[in-house]
This record gives structure tokens, sequence and C-alpha cells, in this order.
């Protein structure tokens, strides 16, 4: 009895040490060649019940064309989505084909976990844009770890009432950093108004032309003296009460609603948050400016999602061939034209739908934003984490509160974007 | 009738089970990978005490661990006192009384996620007590924006949000409150404060270290207050962030840091047992006295 009781102490000490995490990595190189047959999974992010048609045509259609294949697809709310995949990842249990994004694909693609389509389908890349193809590739290291699936980019909106109540002329938006300070500490004087409802995040450095990694991608290197002037900007707009005083612990999503609520004069935006304005604040949209993107660079900041397969994929074939036709220039068109975004596919953006305007505010939006694209560029580095994020945030906040120098909070975050790095 | 000694175990082994798969597995799960500086997609060394060393070195870990014990001395004290007031007004038999130990009761069982979107509306610099204090000609309070307002504002969330939850456990109490000690003081001419002090009170006591030890627990372990008033950033700068956020911060995601993000849990999981000892030393002295 003492002897099984032992054994079953021992047994049970040793669960943990199997089960803990502390496996092995996966292969993800070399070229797939198989039949189109069997089942497989294809997940994605938020999409039911608003495209469900849409989805459940694409699926048909793939299934009619390559008979004796069944896809089964599986759509995960957006909250926890990021919990979902690396629970499936670290059981190596994930669906055949999924969504993620290039910042997702990238702890995946370093662990070996997804499929590189530069050797398993090189044909492939010849039918997506480039930019958008290069938004799944690791710096420095080269390989694609997805079919971009769809872009988008933005206009910035303002409110016209609001500039015009301190004084600014509403037919002349900021359209560089300069500008934009110049007329916040215009607007926070004369009628206490924030312009910003967020402090820069990793593409306002970009945007303002600050060099965010080394030649080779291993480093990030934004505490350079242009970051460092960027962030003296903010400080002085933070100072004059340019900044809402939430903006040091709000996101992008907290920073909307502000402006929808008109507590903020200015925000980057997208065709989609067009439509928002127009049912959820009818008062706001009534007042709604449009304007080019902010930018040093001379380039728009572009948004990228793809769909990768992963490594451990039971039916490779297939679920590269689904990765392909989801994305293909056809459905994706078909998939623009239902939700504001843009494809990312070669020539998608030669449709009428993107070329012609029908005097709506809606149409003008999608047509400057895929005009932009055209030279628009994936700013956020794969390698950015959600921890390198949050990072930026707090030392950011630190500078604000005036706790630590501009140049002291991102070598600071600097130091940790880099430790998380390695 | 037989009876096979493994019966009762066969009674026991669906729960057993449950307890072994959900609770225990994933306790010495974490505690192996304290060890280790695995990530989220698997992988990692053992490091040894590494991850601890780090802790002492990382500032992130002493601003959290004194908000979670700023947290504790803040909650604790209103939460062993008030409830114990308001049990002795509901406890009255007078009619309407029911509606009052309801309403009392509501936030208890009202979702964590909705009663924090609320005080965040409350509390936001252009939310109802804002507006209301500038009507009254007075500055904007930074509830949310600063960082030592903001825990104090969560703490006062999670004292409405728990006060009638011990308000219940109070009024079982007070029900074996012996009635004829009360008379017997009332007799001898004390009054209702000399009674609450001096009745009540010692006859309470045991109820009340067991409140102020689930409350100092539940206080340490604070999360969902602190998460939902600062957004899920900690506050500016981080530095509201609380023991339970910084191991949610650091362990999560797809680049989370699960070993180090496991040995702030045995940190965690440490103290937490010593709470609860010293609290099992008192009620030992209690039974001593």
């Amino acid at each position: 009895m003492e002897t099984t009781r032992r054994t079953f102490l021992i047994g049970l000490a040793a669960v943990p040490l199997a089960g803990c995490g502390l496996g092995g990595q996966q292969q993800s190189g070399g070229a797939v060649s198989g039949e189109i047959k069997g089942e497989i999974t294809f997940q994605t992010w938020a999409l039911k019940p608003k495209y469900t048609d849409y989805v459940n045509g694409v699926v048909d259609a793939f299934q009619k064309q390559h008979p004796g294949t069944t896809v089964k697809w599986v759509d995960q709310p957006a909250d926890g989505y990021l919990q979902k995949v690396m629970a499936d990842a670290s059981a190596g249990s994930l669906p055949d084909v999924i969504n993620v994004p290039p910042d997702l694909s990238f702890p995946l693609a370093k662990k070996g976990q997804l499929v590189n389509l530069d050797e398993a389908m090189p044909e492939a890349k010849g039918d997506y844009l480039e930019n958008g193809w290069r938004a799944y590739e690791i710096p420095g290291k080269g390989g694609c770890y997805g079919f971009p699936w769809y872009l988008n980019t933005g206009p910035i909106f303002y409110n016209k009432a609001l500039f015009q109540q301190a004084g600014l002329d509403p037919n002349k938006p900021p359209t560089t950093f300069k500008e934009a300070e110049e007329q916040a500490l215009q607007l926070a004087q004369r009628s206490k108004i924030a312009m910003l409802g967020q402090t820069p995040t990793i593409v306002d450095f970009a945007l303002y032309g600050v060099k965010l990694l080394s030649d080779n991608g291993e480093t990030f290197v934004f505490n350079e003296p242009k970051g460092v002037e960027l962030l003296e900007i903010y400080k002085r707009m933070y100072d004059a009460g340019a900044l809402v005083p939430e903006a040091l612990t709000q996101n992008y999503t907290g920073s909307g609603a502000k402006f929808m609520a008109q507590q903020t004069a200015l925000t980057p935006g997208s065709a989609y948050d067009l439509g928002k304005f127009k049912t959820d604040a009818p008062s706001l949209y009534a007042n709604i400016g449009i304007a080019k993107p902010i930018t040093n660079t001379g380039h728009a900041a572009m948004y990228v999602h793809g769909v990768s397969v992963p490594a451990a994929s039971k039916n490779k074939p297939t679920a590269l061939a689904f990765g392909r036709f989801v994305t293909n220039a056809e459905n994706q068109l078909k998939f623009a034209k239902i939700s504001g975004i843009f494809p990312s596919t070669k020539g998608g953006m030669s449709d009428p739908h993107f070329t012609t305007e029908d005097g709506t505010d809606e149409a003008r939006v999608r047509v400057a934003a895929a005009k932009q694209l055209g030279d628009a560029v994936n700013y956020t580095p794969v390698q950015f984490s959600s921890q390198m994020q949050e990072s930026l945030r707090q030392q950011v906040a630190d500078a604000m509160l005036g706790k630590k120098s501009p140049k002291q909070a991102l070598d600071d975050v600097v130091a940790e974007c880099n430790r998380l790095l390695k | 009738m037989t009876h096979r000694p493994h019966t009762p175990w066969l009674f026991l082994l669906p729960g057993l089970a449950v307890v072994l798969m959900f609770s225990i597995f994933p306790f010495l799960n974490m505690i192996v990978l304290a060890f280790t500086d695995a990530d989220a997609l698997g992988g990692g060394q053992f490091t040894g005490v590494d991850n601890f060393v780090r802790m002492v070195d990382d500032p992130k870990f002493w601003v959290a661990a004194r908000n979670s014990t700023l947290y504790l001395f803040g909650v604790v004290p209103p939460l062993v006192l008030l409830p114990l007031l308001l049990a002795l007004l509901v406890r009255r038999q007078v009619p309407g009384i029911t509606f009052f130990r309801t309403a009392f009761f509501t936030p208890v069982i009202a979702s964590a996620v909705v009663v924090g979107l609320i005080w965040t509306w409350l509390l936001d610099s252009r939310g109802l007590v804002n507006s209301v204090v500038e009507a009254l000609g007075g500055a904007r309070i930074p509830f949310l924006t600063d960082s030592s307002l903001l825990l104090v504002s969560a703490m006062a969330v999670t004292v409405w949000k728990g006060m009638g939850y011990y308000m219940v456990i109070y009024l079982a109490a007070l029900a074996n409150v012996p009635n004829d000690l009360h008379e017997a003081a009332q007799v001898d001419g004390a009054g209702p404060i000399r009674r609450f002090v001096s009745v009540t009170v010692p006859a309470l006591r045991p109820t009340m270290v067991l409140v102020a030890a689930l409350s100092a627990v539940n206080g340490f372990r604070v999360f969902a207050e602190v998460y939902l008033l600062s957004g899920g950033s900690g506050g500016p700068g981080g530095a509201s962030t609380t023991l339970v956020m910084l191991i949610q911060q650091t362990g999560t995601g797809l680049t989370g840091e699960v070993g180090y993000a496991s040995a702030l849990s045995l940190v965690l999981f440490v103290v937490t047992l010593g709470l609860l000892l010293i609290t099992l030393r008192l009620n030992r002295k209690e039974d001593l006295l």
C-alpha cells in the first residue's frame, strides 16, 4: 500500500514536469506538395454574424472547386482571440488555417510553428502587393509566414466646430507634426479643448521619421534624437492641456470614444469609423472634417491582416490551397465591397469601387484611402509585442508627468524592448 | 451487505478528478515553471532561482507589491467595520427592510465588468462625479488619471462591492449572539454604544477575524477593479499596477514570459498563505482566551 501511495505521489509530481510546456520546436520549412482533399479547419477573428454569408460562400466555392474537401469554419470572438491562439499554439492544436495579424504571426513563426510560404508556395508571392507580402516576413531573416488578406489605412478626422471655436481655420487641418502642435496649443489655450486622446504609438514614431529598428532587425533604436524630439512635442502639448488626461492610459479604442464624445478635436481613423460616426454620433458627423494623415515621411501607415498555415497542420496541401483561395483577388474584392477594407492583391485596387466617387463621404474616404495605399507602409514592426506596447505607453506616461526626461523614458523603453526581443 | 474499501473513493472520484486537473496540476505546473525561462509557446530551460533574483531588481515588482499591500490595508478596516454597522442596521424588523437588505447585497452579485464600467463612467474626468464637482465650482478631480487616486477609487469600489457579502456573514453571526447578554447589560444600565462595544463586538470577534482574513486575501489579490478603472493599463506609467495585474501583463500574450509570471505567482501564493496562517493563529488565540 505504502509503495502504491509513493508511486502515485512520484507520478503526480512528474506530471507537471512532463506537461509544463518545456517542449521542443516544430519544423516549418520545405516545399509542400500533395493532393488537395480531406478536411481542414479555418479560424477567423470575429467575422460572425456580419460576414457569415460571405465566408460560407467562399467555403462553398472552394469545396466545389476541389471536390473531396471539407472546410470547417470556426469563428472566434474578438475578446480572448489572442488567448485562444496562445492556448492552441501551446497545445500544438492550431487550426489548419488561422487569421492572424503580422505581430501575432511573428512569435509563432519564430518558434517554427508556421509554414514558410516562400518555401512552401513560392509562386503565390506574385499575386500580392509587395508591401502586403513583406508585412509577414521576419525582418533580417526572410521567409513569409502569412497570405496577406486585407489592408487598411485611413485619413484623420477632425471636428470642424471645435476648430472654429478656437479660431482655427476649419478647412486647414494640420498636415505635419509641427502644424499639429501649433494648432493643438492654440486649441487648448483658447477653448480648453484637447486636440488628441492618445500618447504616441510606435506607428507615430515611424510617421515622424524616427528609425525604429537597426538594419538587421535585431535591436530597437527609436531612442534616437528624432524620437526624443517627438516626445518633447507631446510633452509640450500635454503640459498645455492639448491631450486629455486619459491619454496616458488609454489605447486607440479609448481615444476614438473621446473623439466621438467631442472631447477631443482630432483622431486617426478609417472608412469603417466614418460609418460609425454617422450612426452613433450624428452631431459629430455634421461637423466632421476629413484630411490626409499627418506624416513627415510622405507615406501613410498601413495595417495588414492575413491568414497563416500552422506547421502542425495534418493537411498542409489543402490548408495552403485554401489560404491562397480565401485571399485571391476575386474573394478579396467581394469582401472589400461589403466590409470597407482594401484588397492586398495586385491590381485589386483598380476596380471602380476604389477609383470612382459617388458624392458620398464614404466613397470619398474610400477612394482617397485606396490611393494612399499605393505607397503606404506597414510601420508596425512585427517584433513589437503587446508587452512592448505596454512598456512604451508606461514610459511615455512617465515622460508626460515629468517623472523622467523624454530621453530617459525612451532609453528605458528601448532597453526593455530589446530585452524582450531576445 | 459487503463493504468494499474502495467504494468511498469511487464517490469522491469525479470531484477529485476535477480538483486534480484544474487546481492541483496547474499549481504544481506553476511551481515547476517558476524555475524556468519558459514562454507562452513552450520551450525554456531550467534557470534555478534566476526569476527570483530578477524580481528583487525589478522595479515593477516592487511597485506592484507596494500597491497590493496598500490595497490590503486600505480595504480591510472598512470591510471589517462597515458591513457590521450595515448588518446592525438591517437586522431590525421594520417594514420595507427586505428591500434595503436586497439593495445592499446587489453589488455582490453584479458582474465585476459591469461594476467597473459604471464606476469608470462615474469617475471619468468628464464623468458624473466631476460634472457635479465642476457645477459646484470645484476643479475636476483626477480619480482615474492620478495613480494614487486611482488606487483609492479602486479600493472604494472593492469596499462598495464587498459590503453586502460580509453583511450577510455578520447577520448570521449576530443571530447567534445571546439576547440575554444584551438584556443583562441593559439592566446594569449600559447604553446602546456600550452594549455594542462590550457585548456585540466580543461575541463577533471570531467572525471579524474571518472577515478580516477573507478581505485581506481578496484585497491582496485584487485585479478586476484596478484593471477596469485603469483601462487595463495599471494607471499612468503603470504606477497603480497590483501583483495580479503584473502577473497578467507579464505572462499573457504570445510573447508572454510564463516562467517569470509563474515565479511572481509563487510569491503571491506564499504571501497569501502567510496571511491565512496569521489568521489561523489569531483564531487559536481567540479560542484560548
